[in-house]
């Protein structure tokens, strides 16, 4: 990331107990139907934004999540439900890290490319991401649920 | 910057377990999708790839292989990088175990292990959109020297989870998947392995551009002006304008909602319409695996001049009829896949034969 310009980077970890709270204090609202992980990347990467001194990301710019973690907690909570009857569909949802990019578009008003990546290797994922990204840059965030956040906001 | 071809495929679907089987089914007129039960005993069609191991990861393990071997890339180094492309991973396996040990990305090493692969090894999950986005990012390594070539692997094999979720959802059509057709009532989910090779040499397909565009406004469905910017983005990064576009294969999964979505939204990038082809009614919806199944199989398809029966009525109102046959030249292909999740991906191919 030396060639990068970091416009911000902003880890959280350990979580605050009252994040969720925070973030339905900078939203003005809590966040609907999506889950605890979906919910802590929307925490960090609007964190992150707001010490970028950004409102949203520019229409240019790209976003990519991983995490080890991912939304494992909401799988094994559908996969409890399919053993027995048909599953929720808010539970089903919850389970896709697709929701996940889809809740942080729709929060932060933007379009855009946006991807969950994953490789063990961080650095190969930030290195993908470096050369994915165009003069806009890219928010990027390593979302570990119950554990961290970590965001960074970076640009040619 | 390098150009990135197409080096090879594989798919095992429905229509059989690699592609010589599925070209000779699609001649015969298709497969029938089978019934996959859940516990609360509803069913629902499901086009099942024929392999009757009750051992989800034997299975996955014995399909991947042959796969995998079918699109060249285990001849080589198999050092590249390795995109396995999913919606569902290993679900299958933890539903039968009931085990969530392992982590997000361990479904893919295991997978690599299958494979003895030896590069770096990438989870790529985006819903229906993960093989085309894996394809994009792999085609981004190649193209800026940081690999000389690269596998994308995009897999879907049975789950309750999965059909379970879009049966609660309500997305699902009880008897068959008509794409783009007027009796059209909702997805028909299918299981699918795909490979594609990309590298840099030079071969018949070369990989022209793609695109990427996530909108979050439905998160069920897809957003017009996403499409449309889709699109554009695609064309733009092909250096390509609507009219040198032959061929489109849509995302067309048969939803009453998402089809007109793309139909409105194509018709107003490309002025006429090209011909469109879709294959979910062949080996239904493969999610995360579609974008690279259907890429196969379309390749498959062209250079074997076999075509995709469309018998059924189509939409009159989409005005975005489905081609009976193939078009007689087609240089530049753009296959759309629209998902779940506000996901719009699309990839533009060039055939150097054409």
């Amino acid at each position: 990331m030396s060639d990068w310009r970091t416009l911000a980077h902003v880890v959280v970890d350990p979580l605050p107990a009252d994040w969720r709270e925070q973030l339905a204090r900078r939203l003005g609202q809590r966040p609907r139907r999506i889950g605890a992980w979906a919910e802590l990347a929307l925490y960090g990467a609007r964190l992150c934004l707001d010490a970028a001194g950004e409102s949203t990301l520019p229409a240019r710019a790209q976003l990519r999540v991983a995490s080890l973690s991912g939304p494992l907690a909401a799988t094994r909570v559908i996969a409890e439900q399919a053993r027995s009857s048909l599953p929720m569909p808010f539970a089903f949802m919850q389970s896709q890290p697709s929701q996940m990019l889809a809740a942080l578009s729709q929060q932060l008003a933007w379009q855009g490319d946006a991807r969950f990546m994953l490789c063990r290797d961080k650095d190969a994922v930030l290195r993908l991401a470096r050369l994915e990204c165009g003069p806009a840059g890219v928010l990027i965030g390593w979302v570990e649920e119950d554990r961290r956040t970590e965001w960074w906001r970076v640009c040619d | 910057m390098n150009e990135v071809y197409l080096a090879g495929r594989g798919l095992a679907s429905a229509l059989g377990t690699d592609l010589g089987s599925a070209l000779v089914a699609l001649v015969e007129g298709g497969v029938e999708p089978g019934r996959f039960e859940l516990a609360d005993g509803s069913a629902w069609p499901l086009y099942t790839i024929a392999d009757d191991d009750s051992d989800w990861t034997s299975r996955a393990r014995r399909i991947t292989q042959c796969v995998a071997h079918e699109s060249g890339a285990l001849a080589g180094e198999r050092n590249g990088p390795l995109f396995l492309a999913s919606s569902s991973l290993d679900i299958g396996a933890r539903e039968d175990s009931g085990e969530f040990d392992g982590d997000y990305q361990s479904f893919a090493e295991t997978v690599a292990g299958w494979l003895d692969w030896r590069g770096p090894v990438f989870t790529v999950s985006t819903a229906c959109t993960s093989a085309l986005n894996a394809l994009l990012s792999a085609h981004t390594l190649i193209r800026n020297g940081a690999a000389e070539q690269a596998l994308v692997l995009g897999l879907e094999l049975r789950n309750r989870v999965t059909v379970g979720g879009f049966g609660g959802m309500q997305l699902l059509s009880a008897t068959r998947a008509l794409p783009f057709g007027e009796a059209r009532d909702g997805l028909v989910l299918g299981e699918a392995v795909a490979a594609l090779h990309l590298s840099r040499k030079p071969s018949r397909w070369r990989i022209a551009g793609g695109a990427n565009v996530v909108d979050g406004r439905d998160p069920a469905g897809a957003v017009p002006s996403a499409v449309v910017a889709l699109c554009r983005q695609a064309l733009a990064s092909s250096a390509l304008q609507p009219q040198d576009i032959a061929l489109i294969k849509p995302q067309a999964a048969g939803s009453p909602a998402n089809d007109a979505t793309e139909a409105e939204a194509l018709r107003q990038v490309f002025d006429p319409l090209p011909a469109l082809v879709s294959l979910k009614a062949a080996i239904g919806h493969t999610l995360g695996a579609a974008g690279a199944a259907e890429l196969a199989l379309l390749i498959a398809c062209l250079e074997a001049g076999v075509w995709p029966r469309v018998d059924y009525a189509q939409d009159a109102a989409l005005n975005a009829p489905l081609a009976g046959r193939a078009p007689a030249r087609a240089r530049h292909v753009l296959a759309c896949i629209l998902g779940f999740g506000g996901g719009h991906a699309a990839v533009v191919l060039e055939d150097r034969e054409s």
